[in-house]
């Protein structure tokens, strides 16, 4: 089967997973390198082999990474100074390329060449060195002085060059005769032009002016209301030279265009190579970014399994990871393992089931593009499609009610899903009255828990799990927690404060629960913490009973 | 005298800054190029906005190009290459954009006419500077484009050449009164070294401080607009410095007891921060307004253009006379001449 066109997962599921986030947070140096990223494409179920090899690589460029780790440095650099210029390689088929553009062109080749020195010193494979384009490289260069600087030289024709001589002794020429024509009109009327050949006279001074106008060596060129400007008539001669100093310049021109269509055309000739030179670099970047991302960020290989299973040991969502970070707090990782039929996670509010819903898909949608997973040990077998279902500010902003939204997405996933799917839903239903709310997740449950189908669902409705058919992963949460210190704890925070120290105790694990057991009614607990009024506490605790 | 030949030996990097649109900046550039193909100083040219084409965008006035000799190095945008009269050699493709395209530094290889433009963001154009002086270049001149006086703050160049003409009065009195009030402004001393400047210059300088008792004391306002009368609230006789980091103008002055200004010293930024009229700033001064600024402008020349656009003109000699005359120790060159 053809998988060119296959769709594994939706905007909404790449960007919720938090493969966007991963992707952007890369540090990709090359615009080769961003262009290769935007066009990846998933792994699906039958490419295992590809994926893997997909994985050696990165797996090799880390190792690289660390034993070059000097000229990994010098090769990001030059990475850095690297500009688009594929239109203009394009381009020179059929036009004649500006100067500028052929500067750039060599500049680019100049910098594939140290490229190619530098991989051959880091011994990187094959594939992302840049091919050898000397003989380019010569055309461009002829003096071989290999400097990134660029001008129609005299080398590129001798034409040229006799021309420019030409133009130079000619202009030489006409000023030498100009000088003289200064010095005479220095020693017969006393007057001393400027070096540009003219002299300002203020019209207070009628006298020279009346004899400066009587003099033929010059003649008026400007005047306002103070002053006249005299200038140097040209005489025969010089008229002659000038004339053909506009021959010289416009022949020049031609010669220059001449060299501009040669050299553009030799550009043509190799296009090929350069633009294939352009997306070894764009691999070779893109690989590297995926090798210090993952190593930046502990992230392991997944082992790549024929089985549909999604597992893991250990697991970080990366986006709350880093958020949790910055605050000064400590990450409680996540494992799972999940395999086609339904699971439940359920447990306390607050208790990070949305965030794991999320991170399953990260490590599984990351291993299928071929990326490192923040875990400690992962298994996945390829999926055919992937989604997330869950709530998020864009069905307001549509004018959709979240119950509205989330009957379209569902119905999306019923109808897109196929063999081998996962599918990740968050607390469906939670947004109408509880009797529907609760009928129509177990008839989903029922659906779904028939189908060659992964599906994890976070959910409050504790009679879903009692199917046996259903595995119920709990979050640990708040069960083992002392909670008279944590009251104490609680008594004098402030707002923020009252959240962390929830977050700081809370035990995010899931535990596998197989016995019908209660699901912990933690709500009310927390909104005591959070500070809601005791009374109100009070009063839905008599309603319970 | 070889002017060039002086300034390249004090100053790395000079800008010309007109006192008004018209006052003859290009024409003083032209003249200063001139003058450096003939003391045979290597110079590298910039401009803070495009400026040498063929017309003034502004007014639409006759504005000349640049004829530069070889080995000059020259900033310009990809857009106006191609429509260079003059060889140029590319030597560096900036990361600094422009309208025009992307700027590149170019070496003159034959001489000839070239549209020059250069960075808008300061700290762009100090950093290429620097690179056209290791380019080669003896001495950087800088030609400011729309906002002329900003370029006139201090950093990015060491020193100014101020272009002064009739454009900015029918009256040449008038003309020379402006002239010398700004060039009193950009010579305004500098607070000296000391525990004073070391307590204002330790703060953010967002906001506007004072030292009272040797202490700092920051106010909650960064600029000195419409802050006279709360300025004057927080001022008692224990206050000796007041730094203001924004702009200063009369009506900040105007709301504080004179009394109390008698023992106050000022310090501003720099004096392109100074919005007062020559009148105004007389006035003040006589009743013991004290400027000081962090760091002042050194004004390498003056050059006058007798002739404005709209059509009048001041006699050449009596002109540059009447402005060496009020500022005897800066060289005054009319640019016309």
């Amino acid at each position: 089967m053809s998988t060119a066109n296959m769709r594994l997962a939706n905007q909404k599921t790449r960007r919720e997973t938090g493969l966007d986030y991963v992707v952007s947070a890369m540090n990709l140096l090359t615009p080769f390198g961003t262009k290769q990223v935007k066009d990846q494409k998933p792994f699906f179920p039958g490419q295992e082999e590809a994926l893997e090899q997909e994985l050696d690589r990165v797996a090799k460029m880390a190792e690289t990474a660390e034993e070059h780790s000097k000229d990994i440095g010098i090769l990001q650099e030059t990475f850095m100074m690297i500009k688009d210029n594929t239109f203009t390689i394009e381009r020179s088929e059929n036009s004649v390329l500006t100067v500028v553009e052929i500067f750039e062109v060599k500049n680019l080749m100049l910098l594939m060449e140290k490229l190619r020195t530098l991989s051959g010193r880091i011994e990187l494979p094959a594939e992302y060195v840049p091919e050898d384009i000397t003989e380019l490289l010569d055309v461009l260069d002829p003096g071989g002085d290999r400097l990134n600087t660029f001008y129609i030289y005299d080398s590129f024709s001798e034409k040229l060059a006799e021309l420019r001589r030409d133009k130079k002794n000619m202009e030489r020429e006409i000023r030498s005769r100009q000088k003289a024509s200064r010095a005479e009109i220095k020693d017969k009327y006393g007057l001393m032009l400027t070096p540009k050949f003219d002299i300002t006279v203020s019209k207070s001074d009628s006298d020279s002016i009346k004899k400066i106008e009587e003099i033929s060596e010059l003649t008026k060129s400007d005047e306002d209301y103070m002053s006249v400007t005299f200038v140097l008539v040209a005489d025969d001669a010089v008229q002659e030279m000038l004339r053909q100093l506009d021959g010289i310049t416009a022949d020049i021109e031609e010669e220059e265009l001449n060299v501009r269509e040669r050299l553009s055309k030799e550009i043509h000739k190799y296009a090929g190579v350069l633009l294939g030179n352009c997306e070894r670099i764009g691999r070779l970047d893109m690989i590297l970014a995926k090798a210090l991302y993952a190593k930046a960020h502990q992230c392991v290989r997944p082992e790549i399994v024929k089985e549909h299973i999604v597992e893991f040991e250990e697991g970080r969502h990366l986006q709350v990871e880093e958020i949790i970070k910055k605050k000064g707090g400590e990450y409680c990782p996540v494992g799972i393992s999940l395999r086609d039929g339904v699971t439940c996670i359920t447990g306390a509010n607050m208790g990070g089931k949305t965030i794991s819903l999320k991170l399953t898909g990260m490590v599984a949608i990351l291993a299928q593009y071929g990326y490192f997973v923040p875990c400690k040990k992962a298994r996945v077998g390829l999926s055919n499609f992937m989604q997330i279902l869950i709530g998020d500010s864009q069905s307001i902003e549509r004018g959709l009610s979240s119950f509205g939204s989330e009957m379209e997405e569902l119905k999306e996933i019923i109808d897109n899903s196929k063999d081998r799917s996962l599918l990740l839903i968050d607390e469906i239903a939670s947004g109408t009255n509880p009797v529907e709310g609760l009928a129509l997740t177990k008839s989903i449950v029922d659906y779904l828990k028939t189908k060659t189908y992964i599906s994890l669902i976070t959910t409050h409705f504790e009679t879903v799990t009692a199917d046996k058919d259903v595995i119920n992963m709990q979050v640990t949460g708040l069960a083992n927690v002392d909670f008279d210190k944590l009251n104490r704890e609680i008594r004098y925070a402030n707002r923020r404060e009252r959240i962390n120290i929830i977050q700081k105790y809370m035990d995010y694990r899931l535990t596998r629960v197989d016995d019908a057991a209660e699901i912990p009614k933690d709500a009310l607990n927390i909104a005591k913490m959070l500070g809601i009024d005791n009374s109100i506490i009070e009063k839905a605790k008599e309603y319970i009973v | 005298m070889y002017l060039l030949e002086e300034l390249s030996q004090k100053y790395k990097r000079i800008s010309i800054v007109g006192m008004a649109k018209n006052a003859g900046k290009t024409t003083a550039l032209n003249y200063l190029i001139e003058e450096a193909m003939d003391e045979g100083i290597v110079l590298g040219i910039t401009s803070t906005g495009r400026d040498g084409e063929g017309t003034d965008v502004v007014t639409g006035t006759d504005k000349p190009r640049v004829f530069l000799d070889t080995d000059t190095i020259v900033s310009v945008p990809t857009q106006l290459y191609e429509l260079a009269d003059a060889g140029l050699e590319i030597v560096k493709m900036t990361d600094y954009g422009s309208s025009l395209g992307q700027i590149m530094l170019c070496r003159v290889v034959s001489s000839g006419y070239v549209q020059v433009a250069g960075p808008v963001i300061n700290a762009q154009h100090i950093e290429m500077c620097e690179e056209m002086l290791r380019l080669g270049a003896q001495l950087v001149l800088i030609d400011g484009a729309i906002d002329r006086k900003s370029i006139a703050a201090p950093g990015t160049s060491d020193a100014i050449i101020l272009s002064t003409g009739a454009v900015l009065s029918r009256k040449m009195s008038k003309v020379v009164e402006e002239t010398v009030h700004t060039v009193t402004l950009y010579r305004l001393p500098c607070l000296e070294d000391g525990q004073e400047r070391d307590l204002l210059t330790g703060e953010n300088g967002e906001k506007i401080l004072l030292i009272k008792e040797g202490k700092v004391v920051t106010l909650d306002r960064s600029t000195g607009l419409g802050a006279g009368k709360y300025l004057d609230a927080q001022i008692d006789d224990t206050v000796s410095h007041v730094f203001v980091p924004g702009a200063f103008t009369h009506s900040v002055v105007a709301d504080i007891n004179p009394k109390k200004l008698k023992h106050l010293t000022f310090v501003l930024k720099d004096p392109t921060k100074i919005f007062f009229g020559p009148t105004m700033w007389n006035q003040f001064r006589k009743r013991g307004l004290v400027v000081k600024v962090l760091e002042n402008i050194k004004v390498a020349a003056i050059t006058v253009n007798p002739t404005s656009p709209s059509g009048y003109a001041f006699d050449h000699e009596e002109l540059v006379n009447a402005m060496q005359e009020a500022i005897p120790d800066i060289p005054v060159i009319d640019v016309r001449m």
